[in-house]
């Protein structure tokens, strides 16, 4: 599903090189739910903004679904995160001006009719639990439910692939909870693969493998199935 | 399938600038709309009083020196013969509503001449051009005789009277040096006139005239048509002219009825007045010039802020800019909503001003004209001067759209989000 080959990236601050990735390599499958995980500044948010495509790396390949992403234009980019990348960030990542119900369906206006694009928003806040609050406002719902609504807004066009980036690192332990339920349902239920960022060692229990980092690096990796194996499909 | 992906991009656009400007800040929005309305109300009342004193100078130099049509001697000389049959016979001809013959001089004039200690003193004295009319005539082809602010106009039988411009006249009411003029004539004063061949006239000044066309109208003397056919030699000057006006009536085409004239064998040179225009012609070509850099000034005032209050917005929304390109909106949607919000703001302004101007400007110079040493100036707005304005407005809005908005797009996604 998605292939990571020495992935390098150097970031050029005027003489100061730094080397946030130094060759990380690595795969995921169908259906996995994955957490990228490391100390600050180990390099987990740089990867996953290269492989949701919102960087470029120094070097390396990329490859989802077969497809060289990093050969791509950045028009073909653009099209391949709106139909085939969902993206969850960090911080509240919603639209202000737009109601919930809104912000869920922007990814979806220049593709589906209206009637087709609502419902199908509508049917995405069901999932996330929200279906009530779609004429909010964003800063009318907790931080919790702004995420979910961020969730459902990355699954409307049903992306063949979820990226979060420590999506519960703003939130408090409930609404944690319930978005990384939410993922792990998403998950089971619907297949959707997830990449997800944490630093959180607790949501390791939600996933189905963990791929650790070190200065750069992948360090060790371990699977649920396994229960704490390392390396088996680091490549 | 290429209409549906522009169709749907244009979606997106539409729908993220009518969101932005809906529930953005309505103070912002306001504020932003009356500065470009203002802008545009700036582009259209700076030309248009400029067009409006151009256009008054115009009708100021039709209506008092050279009327419509203008018919001078042929080439090889220096008067029209049978002047009066000349009249009788452009006076048949439809769109004309009036002719008047003139008979020019010039004349050496002196006033307060008695009381000079000698022969050479200069005293209250200067050259001017003096015109023999028909007084009854010239009525139908300039409004001097409407201009009068002192004493009386002409009458046709008059020998030893004179009407002069104010200019020539002098005092309080003229705009040129005391030393340029007659120093304060009054109407009852005695002038001395010396014409070209020597005849010497005194002539008591029966009135004074104001035409406001301080260029040339204000500096004629008149005296009637069979007076200076005296002085110049009444046997063969008594019908003869210099130049004959034509007015005309409103809606008549000057040029086919020049056509008309030559067709009918008129002899002399015929010509409109604006080939007369001369030096007036330049003065209207520097206020063009002038509008235009104004209107330049103007356009790039507005272009400036526009650009500020589209910059600021960028600036403000750069993360939420970001975060559309992260989930895939394309570059051009987000570009095109930030051109069509500049395009609201533009047209808005443009709407407004509009309005100011045809409602509210028009009808009050209309009612309180600008009153110039050349006349009463209105706004002449012209409908190519809203139309370019138009044009310039829309064009700065495209720009100051375009590239703040094409700017940030250079970024990359992530810089734009986490500034990094």
């Amino acid at each position: 599903m998605i292939v990571a080959q020495d992935l390098h990236k150097t970031y050029n601050h005027g003489s100061v090189f730094t080397h946030a990735l130094k060759g990380v390599s690595f795969e995921v499958e169908h259906g996995e739910f994955v957490a990228i995980m490391g100390r600050s500044g180990s390099g987990k948010s740089t990867l996953l903004h290269l492989l949701g495509l919102l960087d470029v790396p120094t070097s390396g390949g990329i490859y989802i679904k077969d497809t060289d992403v990093l050969r791509l234009s950045e028009e073909e980019k653009a099209r391949f995160r709106l139909e085939k990348l969902g993206y969850v960030f960090q911080e509240y990542s919603l639209l202000g001006e737009l109601t919930v119900l809104e912000n869920v369906c922007l990814p979806a206006l220049g593709s589906m009719k209206r009637r087709d694009y609502r419902k199908r928003a509508m049917e995405m806040l069901e999932v996330v639990g929200l279906g009530q609050r779609i004429d909010h406002y964003p800063d009318e719902v907790s931080g919790g439910e702004q995420q979910r609504v961020a969730i459902a807004r990355a699954l409307i066009n049903r992306p063949r692939i979820l990226f979060a980036d420590e999506p519960t690192a703003s939130l408090d332990g409930v609404s944690a909870r319930l978005v990384l339920d939410l993922f792990k349902k998403l998950n089971r239920e619907l297949g959707q693969t997830i990449v997800m960022v944490t630093h959180e060692p607790e949501d390791e229990k939600y996933v189905d493998r963990t791929i650790w980092l070190k200065d750069g690096l992948v360090e060790r990796e371990s699977n649920a199935m396994l229960a704490g194996c390392a390396g088996s499909r680091i490549t | 399938m290429f209409v549906e992906s522009l169709a749907g991009n244009m979606k997106v656009a539409l729908f993220l600038a009518g969101k932005s400007i809906a529930r953005g800040n309505k103070w912002a929005l306001g504020l932003t709309i009356a500065v470009m309305s203002l802008s545009f109300v700036n582009l259209i009342f700076t030309s248009s009083i400029l067009s409006g004193v151009t256009t008054t100078m115009d009708e100021q130099l039709v209506d008092t020196t050279l009327a419509n049509i203008i018919i001078s001697p042929a080439e090889d000389r220096y008067y029209m013969e049978k002047a009066s049959q000349v009249e009788a016979r452009i006076r048949q001809v439809e769109g004309v509503a009036g002719v008047a013959a003139h008979l020019n001089s010039s004349a050496f004039i002196e006033h307060e001449w008695k009381e000079k200690q000698r022969q050479t003193d200069r005293g209250s004295s200067g050259t001017w051009e003096v015109i023999g009319i028909d007084p009854i005539q010239e009525a139908s082809v300039t409004v001097i005789h409407s201009s009068i602010i002192e004493g009386s106009y002409l009458s046709e039988h008059d020998r030893d009277e004179i009407v002069v411009g104010i200019e020539i006249a002098g005092g309080d009411g003229a705009q040129s040096s005391e030393f340029l003029t007659l120093g304060g004539v009054k109407v009852g004063d005695e002038l001395r006139l010396t014409y070209p061949n020597g005849v010497q006239r005194e002539y008591t000044v029966k009135g004074i005239f104001r035409a406001r066309e301080i260029m040339r109208a204000d500096h004629l003397a008149f005296v009637t048509r069979q007076e200076m056919a005296s002085v110049l030699g009444r046997d063969i000057f008594f019908d003869r002219a210099t130049e004959i006006l034509v007015s005309t009536l409103p809606g008549a085409d000057d040029g086919l009825l020049i056509e008309e004239f030559k067709a009918m064998g008129i002899a002399g040179e015929i010509r409109n007045w604006r080939e007369y225009g001369g030096a007036m012609r330049g003065t209207i070509a520097t206020f063009e010039i002038i509008a235009s850099l104004i209107g330049a000034i103007g356009l790039v005032v507005a272009a400036i802020v526009m650009f500020i209050v589209i910059y600021i917005a960028v600036l403000n929304r750069r993360r939420q800019i970001g975060i559309l390109r992260a989930i895939g909106i394309r570059k051009s949607n987000i570009i095109a909503s930030y051109l069509m919000q500049a395009l609201l703001y533009a047209s808005s302004g443009i709407g407004l001003g509009w309005l100011v101007v045809n409602f509210l400007m028009q009808p009050y110079f209309a009612y309180h004209p600008l009153d110039l040493p050349m006349g009463l100036v209105s706004l002449n707005v012209q409908l190519s001067t809203i139309w370019n304005s138009v044009a310039g407005l829309i064009a700065a809005a495209v720009l100051a759209g375009l590239i703040p908005a094409a700017a940030i797009m250079k970024q990359g996604i992530v810089k734009t989000i986490w500034g990094v």
